[in-house]
């Protein structure tokens, strides 16, 4: 693959002003179960190249999967160049970057044999709580190796080397359904997958209980998987792109107070052993910590190549692609730093709250505006400083930018959730809630 | 292509094997705001294997190095016997060999991208000048045309063409803090001529971002709900269409119970039929991705749980006839249980009738989104107005339905006879990326529904 990145970069440019070439190769096993039952064993191979070309202030795309394909791949970005639009971009030339931990050779030779043993642990953590729980689960190890290469001289190589497994319960008792669901990635080898299971058995158990919750205003208690519903549109208002176009309510408030002073959020794709992380982004700039919010105080925004040069400001390194789409602004690893309470203090404080694990809707309505309206399909009630059974049919609404103003609690506690979001528990003062009662 | 398949699988030691080869090209131009963010071409290709051995499991090699297929079926093969699983059957189905070509009235492949370009800058621009509030758009043209080949040791040697053309816009509109979008879009299996002359719908969806912003919020609550049959559609697939998937309940005895066939789901009028056979929508396919063809299967038939959707392993274990729904998002993923074009069918109520006893509702239309999570399901509705006293009044915003399935569906108490068909669908069940599904439906009214809001 990178013999080919290099002859399509040295012949493409010789016919546009400036070349870049993005390749990508992976590997993977994989295993899932079913109801509890191995179901399938998967072995994948896939590469490709994309490549972009400036030609006459014009900037042009074009990618294909596979071999073979080369001499189409070149014509095709030189055409789609002379239909993009002028822009004055540069291909980033060498700059020094490395030493962030993102392959872990344990992990690229995990014998899939290693893989159905993690899947069979995960199970009989989750019947621990439950053994009629059935379980379906997808077990992942991955080899990716990418490079960006470009005519201002820049060669960026990774290797990296994931395990991935997610693992989800269906519990049907007549026309009750309950779906408990939790995903564990990382970079270098840990049994942390383990403390997540134990995590979705204690939901498990939290919910064997019903209880029935008023509906109202109350104090709301986002695990971190359901303050993700508080994380999105804070994800969208402070990518660059929206920014840029003026559609995000951050644009042009850079240095403003907005948000309570418990609130610190970064982009960090320097944390070792992160599936997220790396030296380099897919544009070959180097990756760095970007402070996103201070202590409540906004402080800016991520923007990959494309969009830092319309915007006249310098790129964050946060330019991440697939195979078939240009770069875009992208959060690396999102990074809510935790608070001083311990969860149980937070939770024993409580009187009366709704606890939310897991949303519906997520990403639907009118996000950029921060407005989420999102129905739950877990959650629980707390109770006189106990979590005492989990409660249905319950729907929340706010708005993150008016939310966000008063932060009652983070816990100390966090869970790295979807991936790439490490969360504290988020303890909102007062939030709408509508219940059936 | 059919001889190197037909070796690889005469070649294969398992008890059953079938390859799927897939190539793919696909052009987009896309705009956003005045400026151009890509005019593209990409070309993919590759495959999948999947072995099943006596006592094993499934066995998948995927792979876009399509030089030596043989080796990709013997990792297959050494997959399946890795596993010591349960006795997998698969659901007998007549063998096929077919070559399905789709003809297309100016063929989009032969389109340069300057006319594509033309034709999306040409949207957009109507709806960038539409009105000054309007601070953003997206609009996007794309196509993609595949071309399937699907073999297996049983015999069948299906070859399948899959078109698609397509057109996208969205407006944002902003008055201070308040951000307002509206969407719409065209998706044919067919030539280039598909998506011209859509102008005046781009300038409907202008006027309704526009709109959108001089829109109250819903006053939250529980209401009665007329919806339009785009956003109908929505809810016959995610609330309930996803639920008919047999994958959801062939290894779990309790969903059975609850899924049992002759159980009632809702009233005499309400029908809902999924048809991957219908010619030219979105979700149609002669064969599915195992060869099966595709038909038309009764989910709710007067208001009573008759069918469901599968895969021939789905049925196998079930016992029931395969229905040719097991569908894959490309040669990357194996398929699973998917629909096709899945609608409500047409009953006998006016759009006058529907809203002329309502004496505080809402009109609720078109779809921003939906999610199921089994019995539970949210979406939200890309604009509304309030009915009042049978009248269709002020626009509102924010309508979001959420709610129990198994309420909701009792609790349609009208459908009207005024079917259609929406253009534009994509489900994101599983595997990444979305795949391409119709909905369809006459408007519906349905009653006490939770609307959140504030």
């Amino acid at each position: 693959m990178s013999d080919n990145a290099v002859s399509v970069l040295e012949r493409l440019s010789q016919r546009a002003d400036q070349a870049e070439v993005f390749g990508i190769d992976s590997e993977s096993t994989a295993v899932s179960f079913e109801a509890s039952k191995l179901k399938s064993f998967d072995v994948s191979q896939t590469g490709g190249l994309a490549a972009r070309a400036m030609h006459e202030g014009r900037l042009g795309f074009a990618a294909a999967g596979g071999a073979g394909s080369e001499d189409q791949l070149i014509d095709n970005v030189i055409e789609s160049a002379r239909h993009g639009d002028a822009i004055d971009l540069r291909f980033p030339g060498t700059s020094p970057a490395g030493g962030v931990e993102v392959y872990d050779p344990r992990l690229a030779t995990l014998p899939a044999d290693r893989l159905i043993e993690i899947g069979q642990e995960v199970i009989e953590i989750i019947r621990s709580a439950d053994d009629q729980a059935l379980v379906s689960m997808d077990l992942e190890r991955q080899v990716r190796r990418t490079v960006v290469l470009n005519s201002s001289g820049a060669r960026a190589d990774e290797e990296k080397s994931t395990l991935s497994v997610s693992m989800r319960v269906e519990k049907v008792q007549s026309d009750d359904v309950l779906m408990v669901f939790r995903y564990f990635s990382t970079a270098r080898w840990n049994e942390d997958y383990r403390e997540v299971a134990e995590s979705l058995a204690e939901s498990l158990r939290r919910a064997r209980r019903q209880a029935t919750l008023r509906s109202g205003r109350m104090p709301v208690l986002f695990s971190p998987s359901g303050a993700v519903v508080l994380g999105l549109p804070l994800m969208m208002g402070l990518d660059g792109k929206d920014v840029y176009r003026g559609i995000s309510p951050l644009a042009g408030r850079v240095g403003e107070r907005l948000f309570d002073d418990k609130l610190t959020l970064s982009d960090d794709p320097t944390l070792p052993g992160r599936p997220g992380s790396g030296d380099y982004d897919d544009e070959a700039v180097p990756r760095r910590r970007s402070s996103l919010i201070e202590r409540g105080e906004l402080r800016g925004f991520l923007y990959d190549l494309k969009t830092a040069a319309q915007a006249g400001v310098e790129p964050t390194g946060s330019g991440e692609r697939g195979l078939f789409s240009p770069p875009s602004p992208s959060f690396s690893n999102l990074v809510l730093d935790p608070g001083t309470t311990p969860l149980k203090d937070i939770i024993a404080g409580l009187d009366e709250a709704l606890l939310v694990e897991s949303p519906l809707g997520l990403g639907q309505g009118n996000v950029i505006s921060g407005a989420f309206s999102n129905s739950l399909s877990l959650g629980f009630k707390i109770e006189r400083g106990e979590v005492v059974g989990r409660v249905k049919d319950v729907a929340i609404a706010g708005n993150v930018y008016e939310d966000l103003q008063h932060i009652a609690a983070l816990s100390q506690e966090t869970e790295w959730v979807y991936g790439g979001m490490s969360l504290p528990y988020v303890l909102l003062p007062s939030l709408n809630v509508v219940t059936k009662a | 292509m059919r001889d190197m398949l037909s070796a690889a699988l005469k070649a294969s030691r398992a008890d059953y094997t079938e390859i799927r080869i897939e190539e793919r090209e696909a052009s987009r131009v896309s705009f956003r705001g005045p400026e151009l963010e890509t005019a593209s071409t990409v070309l993919d290709k590759g495959g999948i294997v999947r072995c099943l051995v006596r006592g094993g499991g499934w066995g998948v090699a995927t792979f876009n190095d399509l030089t030596d297929i043989s080796r990709r079926v013997e990792q297959a093969y050494e997959g399946a016997r890795a596993i010591q699983g349960e006795l997998i059957d698969l659901a007998e189905v007549p063998v096929s060999e077919d070559r399905v070509t789709v003809p297309l009235e100016q063929d989009f492949r032969g389109v340069p991208l300057t006319e594509k370009r033309r034709l999306a800058a040409g949207y957009n621009d109507i709806l960038r000048t539409f009105d000054p509030a309007i601070i953003d758009t997206s609009t996007s043209y794309w196509d993609s045309f595949s071309r399937v080949t699907y073999a297996n040791s049983e015999g069948t040697l299906v070859e399948e063409e899959r078109p698609m053309v397509n057109v996208s816009v969205s407006a944002m509109a902003r008055a201070d803090g308040n951000v307002q979008r509206a969407f719409e879009g065209v998706s044919k299996v067919s030539g280039f001529g598909a998506v011209l002359g859509h102008e005046e719908m781009v300038r409907e969806v202008a006027e309704r971002a526009v709109a959108l912003l001089k829109a109250p919020r819903v006053k939250g609550g529980r209401y009665t709900v007329v919806c339009n049959p785009k956003l109908a559609g929505v809810f016959a697939h995610e609330a309930f269409g996803h639920l008919s998937e047999a994958d959801f309940v062939y290894a779990n005895p309790q969903a059975q119970e609850m899924m049992v066939l002759g159980r009632r789901f809702g009233q005499d009028i309400l029908n809902i039929v999924d048809d991957g056979s219908i010619p030219g929508l979105r979700g149609s396919h002669k064969y599915d991705d195992e060869g099966v063809p595709a038909g038309r299967s009764d989910l709710i038939k007067d208001g009573v749980l008759v069918g469901r959707l599968h895969s021939r392993e789905t049925a196998a274990k079930m016992g029931e006839r395969p229905t040719g729904n097991a569908r894959a998002t490309g040669y990357r993923y194996p398929p699973i249980v998917r629909m096709t074009n899945t609608y409500v069918d047409s009953g006998d109520t006016s759009f006058e009738d529907m809203i002329a006893d309502v004496e505080l509702g809402i009109y609720a239309c078109d779809a921003f989104g939906g999610q199921t999570a089994l019995e539970n399901f949210s979406f939200s509705s890309a604009y509304a107005y309030m009915i009042r006293e049978g009248r269709i009044e002020e626009m509102v915003r924010d309508v979001i339905l959420a709610g129990n399935l198994f309420h909701t569906l009792m609790s349609i108490e009208a459908v009207g006879n005024d079917f259609e068909w929406a253009d534009f669908g994509m489900c994101g069940k599983g595997q990444g990326g979305g795949l391409p599904v119709a909905i369809g439906s006459p408007h519906i009214r349905i009653r006490d529904v939770a609307i959140g809001g504030d």
